[in-house]
C-alpha cells in the first residue's frame, strides 16, 4: 500500500483544490466590488443626517420615499413602461433575429451589423435626434403634416408615455434583443428544422412551432435581461418624461439627489426597493436556466438557411425600414443637429453653422477628454472580458461549491441604478484607506464600468458556453492540458465571436456611460460623457449634440472593429 | 455506480458493455478523471490516480490517457494539423518533432496530405480518424473509447472496426472502449465486462461469455436465446433433466445446471439454448429432441431463415442450410445438444 502511495506523490488537499482557490480568490473579488457597495447603499438608507455632519441612524428617509404619492405613481410608470416595451418588442425582435439567422434573406449579414451599430448610439444621440422629429412644436415630421391640407397641428408628441416607449424600443428593447438573439438562433442545429420541413411543415409553421419552442430558453432569457435593463432606464425618461412631469424610479431617485439639499438617506431607500423588487425576477432567471441543458454546437453541424422565395424582398424592405427608424434616423440628425445655429430649429432664417464643432475641437477639456475616453473604453472592455469570461466559466462549468453565489452576485449591479452605483463606489473608495488613492484616476472609473457591465457581459458569455459542448474541453484535458490552457486555448478561442461581442459592448458602454460614473470622475479622468453632460448643464446644448456625435462615432468605429474581428474570428 | 471491480490488462482491448443508463459511460469518465469518484479507488499502471480512503485525485490532463468521444468533440477552430499538434505542444514537443509525429500518425489513420484542411470540413468517418490521430499521437498509457462508432453508418462502422483492430494490434495500446452494441463487443474485445444497473454481471472474454453466461442478464443481452420452461425431473453428474411444461408438456431435455445454487427436483427452471446450437433434423439423435413444425419460411439468400413453432406458444427463428429443399407446414425435429443446454432457475 505504502509503496504505491509514495509511487504517485499525494497532493495536500490545497492543492488538489487550486481551482477552488482561484474560484474563491474571484468570488472575493466581485464580492467585494459588488455586494460591498450594496450594504453601503443599504446602511446609507438608514443614516439621516445632513450632509456634512455627524452621523444620525433613523427611519426618516424610508417614511420619507414610502410616504412620498410620487413614488408610487413612479412605481406605476416604471412597470407600464416596461411592460409595453417588452410586449412590443419581443415579437419583432424574435421575427427578425429568425430572418437574420435562419433564412437567406439578401443583405443580412449587413442587416445584423446595421443593429449591431444601432446598438452602439448613444441613447441620448438618439432621443436628441427623435426630438428633431417628433417635437409637438418645432418636430420636422410634425411640421410636415401641417402642410398638409387635412391636420392643423401635427399629431405626434414625443413628450408622452407613447413617446418614451418609442424612443426605448429604439434605443435598447429592440436592438439588445435582436444582436442576443440572433446569434443563438444562428447556432440552432438546423436538423431540428429540417426534421420539421420534412415531415411537411411549411416555413412560417416551423419558425413558429419547432425554432421559437426550441429556443424558448434563450429568448427568455433575453427577456428577462431585457425587463431587468429597462427597470433602470434612465436617460430617456429625464429627458422626455420631465417637461410633463413623468417619472420613473430612476429619475425619482435623480431627483432626491439633486435638489439644493441632497436626500441620501430617501434615494437609497428608494434603491433599496427598488433592489428588493428586481431580486425576484433575477431569481427566476437563474432558475430558468438552471440545469437546463441545451447544447446545440457540437464538433460537426451545418447550417442551411431557409428559401423565402417570394417573401425575400418585401422581408428585406420591412428589415431595412427598421434599420432605417433604428440606425438611420438617429445618424443623420444627429450629424445635423450639430450643425445648427440653433438644435430643432429648421425654420430660422439660416440654421446652418459650424461654429459648433469649432467651439468644441478648440475647447482645451475635449482633448483630454477623447483621450480619457478611449483609456477608459480600452481598459474597461478588456477588464471587463476578462473578468466577467471567468465568472461565466465558473459558474457553467466548474463544480466549486460556491459558484451559484457568484453566479447571484454577478447579477446584483442590475438592482442597482447607475447614479447609485456611482454614489456607493465613491463611498467605497473614499472610506477604505488603500484604495483611496484610486479617486480621479481612470481606474475608478474602469470599475465602475466592469461593475455595471457585469450582468449583461456574465450572462451573454454563459449563454455561449452552455451552447458549447462539454465535451470539446474535456477532450483537452485529455490530450493533456491543463484547466488553465484548456481556459486558454479551447475556450477562450471558440468563444472569440461572442467574448469580442461583449468586449465591444463594455467598450461602447463605458464610452457613453453617464449614470455609474458622474459623480466618480473629476477633471483629471472626465470622459467625453461627462463633458456632453457638462455642455448640457451649461444649456450648450448644441455643443452636447458635437460631442453626441463624436462619441456615436467612436461607437461605430467600434461596432466595425467588432465586425471584423467577429468575421475573423468565425473563420479562423 | 457501485460495487465495479474492474481490471484491464496492457495491451488488451477491453470493453464495457451494457445497455445505456447502465454506468458504462461513469466508469469510464471515472477513468478519464472527468468525474470524481464517491468511494474507491482507481489505479493507472500502478500509479493511484483517484482513491477517496487517500484522498488522491489526478487531474485529467495528468493521466497520460487518450479518449475519443462519442461526439469526437472536434475543435471547430483548428486545422488537421493543429488538432494532432495540440497534445504534443502540450508536452513541451519542438516543431520538427511535431511535424514528424503528426505526420506519422496521420499516414497511419489515411489522413495523410489533409494537414491544412479545417477540422469541420472533414467527413464524420474523417473526423472520428482524426479523433483517434489526436488520441494515439502522444502515445497514452491506455485509450478510453466513448461509443466512438454510434454515429457512423453501418458500412463504415464495420470498416473502422476493422482499422481500429488492426491499429490497436500494431500499436500495442491498451485500449478501454465503451459500448452498448453487443457485436461491436464481441468482435472487438480480448475481454467484456457486461454491466447492468451501475453493476458488473460477468466479466471474460468474448467466448466465454457467450457460451457460459453466468446471469440472466448476460445470456439474454448477448445474441438471442431460445427460452423453453420445464420443472427439474432428475440431477445426476452429467447435468440435469427437465421435464418440460405447456404444450411441449410430456417430453423431456437434459442439459447442464447454470444455476449457482443445486437444483432441486420439481423446482422451476428455463431451459435456454442459442437458435444456432439448435440442430434440425439432425442425425445426432442422442433422445435430447423436440418436434417442431416450419411455422413460416423466408429465402434471404444464402440460406433460410425459419420460424418453427414447438408445440403451440413457443417460435423459434432458426437458420436453415440452403443445401436442402424446406417448406412451409413441414414437420421437423429439433436436437438440442446437451453441451449447448443450459438449465436456470425460473
Amino acid at each position: 500500500m505504502a509503496g504505491v502511495a509514495r509511487a504517485e506523490p499525494l497532493r495536500p488537499a490545497w492543492r488538489v483544490d487550486r481551482q477552488s482557490v482561484a474560484c474563491t480568490v474571484v468570488l472575493g473579488v466581485v464580492a467585494f466590488g459588488v455586494v460591498f457597495p450594496i450594504l453601503l447603499v443599504v446602511a446609507q438608507s438608514f443614516q439621516t443626517a445632513l450632509p456634512g455632519q455627524p452621523p444620525r441612524y433613523g427611519l426618516d428617509g424610508w417614511r420619507a420615499a414610502l410616504a412620498e404619492p410620487a413614488l408610487r405613481t413612479s412605481l406605476l410608470n416604471t412597470l407600464s413602461v416596461t411592460f409595453v416595451r417588452q410586449l412590443l418588442s419581443l415579437p419583432l425582435a424574435v421575427f427578425i433575429a429568425w430572418l437574420l439567422a435562419r433564412t437567406d434573406l439578401p443583405g443580412r449579414r449587413w442587416i445584423e451589423f446595421a443593429f449591431w451599430a444601432a446598438f452602439f448610439l448613444p441613447t441620448l444621440t438618439v432621443t436628441l435626434s427623435w426630438i428633431l422629429l417628433l417635437d409637438p412644436e418645432y418636430g420636422l415630421v410634425n411640421t410636415m403634416l401641417a402642410r398638409l391640407p387635412l391636420a392643423g397641428k401635427g399629431p405626434f408628441n414625443i413628450y408622452s408615455f407613447w413617446g418614451i416607449v418609442w424612443v426605448h424600443i429604439i434605443t435598447g428593447s429592440l436592438t439588445v434583443k435582436v444582436i442576443l438573439l440572433t446569434p443563438a438562433f444562428r447556432n440552432m442545429n438546423a436538423a431540428f428544422e429540417e426534421a420539421s420541413r420534412v415531415a411537411g411543415a411549411g416555413t412560417l409553421r416551423t419558425a413558429l412551432r419547432i425554432t421559437v419552442p426550441v429556443m424558448a430558453p434563450v429568448i427568455l432569457s433575453v427577456l428577462l435581461l431585457g425587463t431587468l435593463v429597462s427597470l433602470q432606464t434612465f436617460e430617456v425618461e429625464q429627458v422626455l418624461g420631465i417637461p410633463f412631469r413623468f417619472f420613473v424610479f430612476s429619475t425619482t431617485i435623480y431627483d432626491l439627489l439633486v435638489t439644493r439639499v441632497p436626500r441620501y438617506d430617501a434615494a437609497t431607500a428608494l434603491a433599496v426597493v427598488v433592489l428588493v423588487a428586481m431580486l425576484p425576477v433575477i431569481v427566476a432567471q437563474q432558475w430558468l436556466t438552471r440545469g437546463r441543458r441545451y447544447t446545440t454546437v457540437t464538433g460537426q453541424f451545418r447550417n442551411t438557411p431557409h428559401a423565402l422565395g417570394a417573401w425575400r424582398w418585401p422581408a428585406l424592405v420591412g428589415a431595412l425600414g427598421v434599420v432605417g427608424i433604428v440606425l438611420g434616423v438617429p445618424v443623420v440628425f444627429a450629424v445635423l443637429g450639430t450643425f445648427m445655429k440653433l438644435f430643432g430649429f429648421f425654420h430660422v432664417a439660416q440654421p446652418w453653422t459650424l461654429d459648433n464643432w469649432t467651439t468644441v475641437l478648440t475647447d482645451e477639456l475635449f482633448l483630454s477628454s477623447v483621450r480619457n475616453t478611449i483609456v477608459l473604453a480600452v481598459g474597461t472592455a478588456l477588464a471587463a472580458v476578462f473578468l466577467h469570461s471567468l465568472i461565466a466559466y465558473i459558474a457553467v462549468r466548474t463544480r466549486y461549491p460556491g459558484r451559484r453565489v457568484l453566479d447571484f452576485v454577478s447579477w446584483l449591479p442590475f438592482t442597482v441604478p447607475g447614479v447609485i452605483l456611482g454614489l456607493a463606489l465613491l463611498w467605497l473608495f473614499l472610506g477604505t484607506p488603500v484604495l483611496r488613492p484610486l479617486y480621479g484616476t481612470t481606474a475608478l472609473l474602469i470599475i465602475a464600468g466592469v461593475i455595471s457591465g457585469m450582468p449583461l457581459g456574465v450572462q451573454i458569455i454563459k449563454s455561449g458556453l452552455m451552447q458549447l459542448g462539454g465535451e470539446l474541453e474535456e477532450a483537452s484535458r485529455i490530450a493533456g492540458a491543463s484547466w488553465w490552457t484548456t481556459y486558454r486555448r479551447i475556450v477562450l478561442r471558440l468563444m472569440a465571436p461572442t467574448l469580442v461581442a461583449v468586449g465591444m459592448i463594455t467598450f461602447v458602454g463605458a464610452a457613453r456611460n453617464i449614470a455609474s460614473v458622474a459623480l466618480l470622475s473629476t477633471t483629471a479622468n472626465r470622459p467625453l460623457a461627462i463633458l456632453q453632460l457638462d455642455y448640457i448643464a451649461q444649456k450648450k446644448f448644441e455643443e452636447a449634440v458635437v460631442i453626441a456625435c463624436i462619441i456615436m462615432l467612436i461607437s461605430l468605429a467600434g461596432a466595425l472593429v467588432a465586425r471584423f474581428l467577429g468575421v475573423r474570428a468565425n473563420i479562423g | 455506480m457501485d460495487r465495479a471491480s474492474l481490471e484491464v490488462r496492457k495491451g488488451e482491448i477491453f470493453t464495457l458493455l451494457g445497455p445505456s443508463g447502465c454506468g458504462k459511460t461513469t466508469t469510464l469518465r471515472l477513468v478519464a478523471g472527468l468525474e470524481r469518484p464517491d468511494a474507491g479507488e482507481i489505479t493507472l499502471r500502478g500509479r493511484v490516480v483517484a482513491s477517496v480512503p487517500r484522498r488522491v485525485f489526478v487531474a485529467p490532463n495528468r493521466r497520460n490517457l487518450g479518449m475519443v468521444f462519442q461526439s469526437y468533440a472536434i475543435w471547430p477552430h483548428m486545422s488537421v494539423f493543429e488538432h494532432v499538434a495540440y497534445p504534443l505542444s502540450l508536452r513541451g514537443l519542438g516543431g520538427a518533432a511535431i511535424r514528424d509525429r503528426v505526420e506519422r500518425v496521420l499516414e497511419l489513420v489515411g489522413l495523410a496530405g489533409m494537414e491544412a484542411r479545417a477540422a469541420t470540413l472533414l467527413s464524420g468517418g474523417q473526423m472520428q480518424r482524426l479523433a483517434l490521430c489526436r488520441a494515439l499521437v502522444y502515445e497514452p498509457d491506455l485509450l478510453l473509447l466513448d461509443e466512438p462508432f454510434s454515429n457512423l453508418d453501418a458500412k463504415l462502422r464495420e470498416q473502422m472496426r476493422l482499422e481500429l483492430r488492426l491499429l490497436q494490434r500494431r500499436l500495442g495500446v491498451t485500449v478501454l472502449f465503451v459500448t452498448h452494441d453487443q457485436i461491436e463487443a464481441l468482435g472487438l474485445s480480448d475481454r467484456i465486462a457486461v454491466m447492468h444497473a451501475g453493476r458488473v454481471e460477468q466479466v471474460g472474454p468474448p467466448q466465454s461469455l457467450y457460451e457460459r453466461p453466468v446471469s440472466a442478464f448476460v445470456r439474454d443481452f448477448l445474441g438471442t436465446t431460445a427460452i423453453l420452461r420445464g420443472r427439474v425431473g432428475s440431477v445426476g453428474t452429467g447435468g440435469v433433466s427437465v421435464a418440460m411444461s405447456g404444450a411441449l408438456a410430456g417430453r423431456t431435455l437434459a442439459g447442464r445446471s447454470a444455476s449457482p445454487a443445486p437444483l432441486a427436483p420439481g423446482a422451476e427452471v428455463h431451459v435456454a439454448i442459442r437458435p444456432e446450437d439448435i440442430e434440425v433434423d439432425g442425425a445426432g439423435m442422442d433422445g435430447n429432441a423436440l418436434p417442431g413444425v416450419i411455422d413460416t419460411l423466408l429465402f434471404v439468400g444464402d440460406r433460410y431463415e425459419a420460424r418453427v413453432a414447438l408445440g403451440d406458444e413457443q417460435r423459434l427463428v432458426l437458420l436453415l442450410p440452403r443445401a436442402r429443399q424446406w417448406k412451409e407446414g413441414q414437420p421437423v425435429s429439433l436436437a438440442f445438444p446437451r453441451e449447448a443446454v443450459s438449465v436456470w432457475p425460473a
